[in-house]
């Protein structure tokens, strides 16, 4: 029996290491998706919605089908399973994007039919000889003015709200928000918004479909997830996914915008209905319009502040612009309200956060998604409070920074917590001056306070008795809800 | 396929000649720069399509005290001639290194705004363009070519085929503004030209870009220069009648309001420092 | 119809191929020569992946008529390298880790090598505005600028290794 060679001893922390990868890239020699080529390949394009909302009266594809080199058009009739969702993978409902546009479209730009040609110029003009009856409906642009009674209804179910358990939005409940509010020093109220922020990897979203003799379909994509792209592809052509085989690698750049499953299912239905390999890459103008983005956000936060800076109660109204489908959004919005109150122990908390749907381009994933949003408004918002107190930015974060053992509002014990280290590194490094009190703190667990209030040091006074638990155990206000938990 | 022919003529001849035996639906290009990306993405479907880039009007020379720049010259040589400043400077600060090698004086004549950036200095220099075709030649004062949003005088038969620079006088200032350093499409551009006696200003030109359908003239702020000593409140009125007579839009790069508001900014920037400029060499 | 062989040298090589009207040198490099080393970010000129040297000045490959090149000398980046080893200002981007999804990387490259041919000590300000049409989304531009002054200044170590060597991925050197 051969001897097992043992491992060598791990030598790679705190040393640069060359990446391996290193070495194609200079040379040009690494493999994308779009550089792959096959005999016979075909080249799809796309006819897309010019408009924000519109029923679909009738598609003209004769003029298109002349057109020299057209191989063959595939609308939602040629979908097996033409009405999916992303998250259905882990449980999410209902089942709402089109992958071809069946008698409505709901955004500007989406697929309505696909194009199969010789040469890419052949499959443009075919897609340009294309012809839409299209009725143009009201549409919104706005996640408040969506969820008016009077709005457009983008969804086929009747509502632009995303239901979470049969509510219409993410909730999270803690101590009694109201009863915070009635005791604090200073309200700050505030509202935040952002717009959609396209990722523009320089590499497009694109992927490559091929037959193989064995029957199954090679697929060669710059997917960022790529077992979440070949499940929804199997449930949307109907197949077994052993019939598919993806085979991802280097990822032109992503950040997050290439984990939507918006190339490979056509692709591939293309692929097995002209039995040849089928490219299908984005066009820039396709990933800018397109693709998915950041969500835009709307945060509504007002704050209930003692003199001394503590914050007693903090009530968060989020509106997050899922657009036209809900993509990765819902799970966005469950992160969003898990983090929406920021990292600081506040006894009386209300979040809100609802995933909106509007006529604008589905958002999905990118960096942090949920949670960079939230986390822009929430510090910014801090400093508001300390201004509103007459405290520095610091000071109010300090006062207010939550601690290991603390119970946050959506019932996860804080642990591991480093805000009070990171801040004291930080005004190391930037040479600001912090206060005794300040470089003595530590994230260790508040020592239990007399009477058993759980604050113990500074916040042993009244609030943050009278709210939650800040030290351990089940919630002590028997209101509260627990939500927000994926 | 879309394009089904295209011609490379070697000769200004050459190409007067197919312009005329294939009429207005031949498609002319020069650097490429503009009419390629929207072939690439099929929104121009051209049949046929002419490239002059081997025509041979790729020289500038001086000429009368001016410069004679032939239609197809790159903007990267427009950047390394010494004859003028302005039009180097105007030619740097448009799109990139590789963009320049393509890109040609000409052309940039018919790049719609927030782009055409040249147009704006050759305004203020008051170029003429010369235009050829099977009928002949004519000139053309360069305010009187750019009609609107990436329309000319040119008619169906001729092609652009030179561009005049007379010899003129005054101080000049080009001043860029976009939303990054480099490579950017304009806020605002503004060139600006100013002849004087003595303090007096005799003649002004106030040219601007990316704030109406074509490269602009802005009138009255050069009324409102001439006769002036470029004080700080003539300055200021000029600034302000360029923000008014601008007929800017709104674009993904800036909206309309803003485009208004950086006119008048720059503007009075583009004076001062051109007054700045005629103080430190009268020194 | 309308088809026509275009031959030019590329890389060193003479080529002949026949290509369609005013197929762009871009497409015909990837998709009929092979030469996927030249990218397609957006065909619009506004990326610069697909930089390529034309008798050794850079252009955008995606605006370029095949036929604009015809008996003219192109350059990619599978030619930049010497015959064994890498280029000093592809071992200066390996050294410099000047590059993180690595799609930017062949332009970047190419144009660089031509600037530090034309130009043997840029200054950084000429650095930056030779870069000005290359966009890269993810490293940002730093180790970029660092890799061409390291460059420049002749300070790359392993000029001159084999490419197939490299590197080891064990992290050993």
């Amino acid at each position: 029996m051969p001897e097992l060679k043992m491992p060598e001893p791990l030598h790679v922390v705190g040393r640069s290491v060359q990446r391996s990868d290193a070495a194609a890239h200079v040379t040009g020699r690494t493999r994308y998706a779009g550089d792959y080529t096959f005999p016979g390949m075909l080249h799809l394009r796309m006819v897309r919605s010019p408009v924000h909302h519109a029923m679909i009266r009738a598609v003209d594809l004769s003029r298109a089908e002349r057109v020299p080199g057209f191989v063959r058009a595939l609308t939602w009739r040629d979908v097996p399973h033409n009405v999916y969702t992303i998250l259905g993978l882990i449980g999410v409902e209902p089942e709402e994007e089109f992958v071809l546009a069946q008698d409505r479209v709901r955004y500007k730009g989406e697929p309505i039919v696909a194009i199969v040609a010789e040469t890419e110029a052949a499959a443009l003009e075919a897609v340009a000889q294309v012809r839409l009856d299209l009725e143009e409906l009201p549409a919104v642009f706005d996640v408040e003015e969506a969820l008016q009674p009077d709005a457009p209804i983008v969804t086929h179910w009747g509502s632009n709200a995303f239901m979470f358990e049969g509510h219409p939005c993410r909730r999270v409940r803690f101590g009694d928000v109201e009863a915070g509010f009635a005791q604090a020093d200073h309200i700050v109220e505030a509202v935040y918004n952002s717009s959609p922020i396209e990722h523009a990897p320089t590499e497009t979203t694109g992927c490559v479909a091929v037959p193989e003799a064995d029957g199954r379909f090679t697929v060669y994509t710059n997917t960022q997830a790529l077992y979440f792209s070949l499940d929804n592809t199997a449930i949307i052509l109907q197949v077994a996914g052993k019939r598919l085989h993806f085979v991802g690698g280097t990822v032109g750049g992503g950040f997050g915008g290439k984990v939507d499953v918006i190339v490979e299912p056509i692709a591939t239905l293309a692929a097995m209905k002209t039995g040849r390999p089928v490219r299908y890459v984005f066009s820039r103008s396709e990933e800018m319009q397109v693709s998915s983005t950041r969500s835009a956000w709307r945060i509504r936060i007002r704050d209930g502040v003692m003199r001394d800076g503590r914050i007693v109660a903090r009530k968060v109204t989020s509106y997050a612009d899922s657009g036209a489908y809900s993509r990765q959004t819902p799970y966005a919005l469950t992160k969003h309200a898990a983090n929406a109150a920021g990292p600081y122990a506040i006894p009386n908390v209300s979040i809100d956060a609802y995933c909106v749907f509007t006529n604008r381009t589905p958002s999905s994933a990118m960096r942090g998604f949920g949670v960079t949003m939230a986390s822009y408004a929430i510090e910014v918002q801090m400093d508001r409070i300390a201004e509103r107190v007459g405290v520095d930015p610091w000071t109010i974060r300090f006062v207010n920074a939550y601690r290991n053992g603390d119970m946050k509002p959506h019932r996860k014990l804080a642990e591991d917590a480093t805000l009070i280290e990171t801040m004291q590194a930080a005004a190391a490094l930037v040479g600001h001056e912090l206060t005794d009190e300040q470089r003595a703190m530590t994230s260790a667990p508040r020592s239990p306070g007399p009477e058993g209030s759980p604050g113990g040091e500074a916040a042993a006074a009244g609030s943050r008795a009278a709210g939650a638990p800040a030290s351990a155990g089940a919630p002590a206000a028997p209101a509260s809800t627990a939500e927000g938990v994926l | 396929m879309t394009v089904v022919e295209y011609f490379l003529p070697r000769s200004l001849a050459q190409a007067v000649d197919l312009l005329s035996r294939h009429g207005p639906d031949l498609l002319v290009i020069a650097g490429g720069t503009v009419a390629m990306p929207l072939i690439n993405d099929g929104i121009s479907l051209p049949r046929q399509v002419m490239g002059l880039r081997f025509v041979g009007l790729d020289e500038i020379e001086p000429s009368d005290g001016g410069l004679r720049i032939g239609a197809t010259t790159t903007l990267t040589s427009l950047l390394r001639q010494r004859h003028v400043p302005m039009l180097a400077e105007a030619a740097r600060r448009t799109a990139s290194w590789s963009i320049r090698n393509m890109g040609t004086v000409g052309g940039n004549l018919f790049t719609p705004p927030p782009g055409g950036d040249v147009a704006v200095a050759l305004l203020a220099l008051d170029a003429e363009v010369t235009l050829e075709g099977s009928r002949g030649r004519r000139t053309l004062a360069l305010s009187e070519f750019q009609t609107g949003f990436m329309t000319t005088a040119l008619e169906p038969q001729e092609l652009l085929t030179g561009i005049g620079v007379p010899a003129v006088a005054g101080e000049t200032t080009y001043v860029k503004f976009g939303r990054k350093e480099a490579n950017t499409p304009s806020v605002v551009t503004v060139a600006v030209r100013v002849a004087r006696d003595g303090e007096v200003v005799t003649d002004a030109r106030v040219a601007l870009g990316a704030v109406g359908p074509h490269a602009l003239r802005a009138r009255k702020a050069e009324a409102v220069l001439v006769g002036s000593s470029l004080e700080p409140g003539a300055i200021d009125e000029a600034a302000e009648a360029a923000a008014e007579e601008c007929e800017p839009f709104d674009d993904g790069i800036a909206s309309a309001w803003y485009r208004r508001a950086m006119v008048r900014l720059f503007v009075r920037r583009a004076l001062e420092e051109l007054v700045q400029h005629v103080a430190l060499e009268g020194r | 119809m309308g088809s026509r062989i275009v031959s030019f040298e590329l890389c060193g090589r003479e080529v002949e191929v026949l290509v369609s009207p005013m197929a762009t040198l871009q497409s015909v490099l990837r998709s009929q020569l092979g030469y996927t080393g030249t990218k397609e970010g957006c065909r619009q000129g506004g990326c610069g992946s697909c930089t390529v040297l034309v008798d050794g000045e850079p252009m955008m490959s995606c605006l370029l008529p095949v036929e604009d090149v015809e008996g003219r000398r192109v350059t990619t980046i599978e030619g930049i390298a010497p015959v064994a080893g890498l280029a000093p200002i592809q071992q200066a981007f390996i050294e410099k880790n000047a590059f993180q999804c690595g799609y930017c990387t062949p332009g970047m490259v190419v144009l660089t090598k031509t600037l530090l041919d034309h130009h043997p000590s840029p200054s950084r300000d000429e650095i930056i505005d030779a870069l000005g049409g290359n966009v890269c989304r993810c490293t940002g531009y730093a180790p970029i600028i660092e890799a061409i002054e390291a460059a420049a200044a002749g300070a790359t170590t392993d000029a001159g290794r084999d490419a197939g060597d490299w590197p080891d991925p064990s992290g050993e050197r």
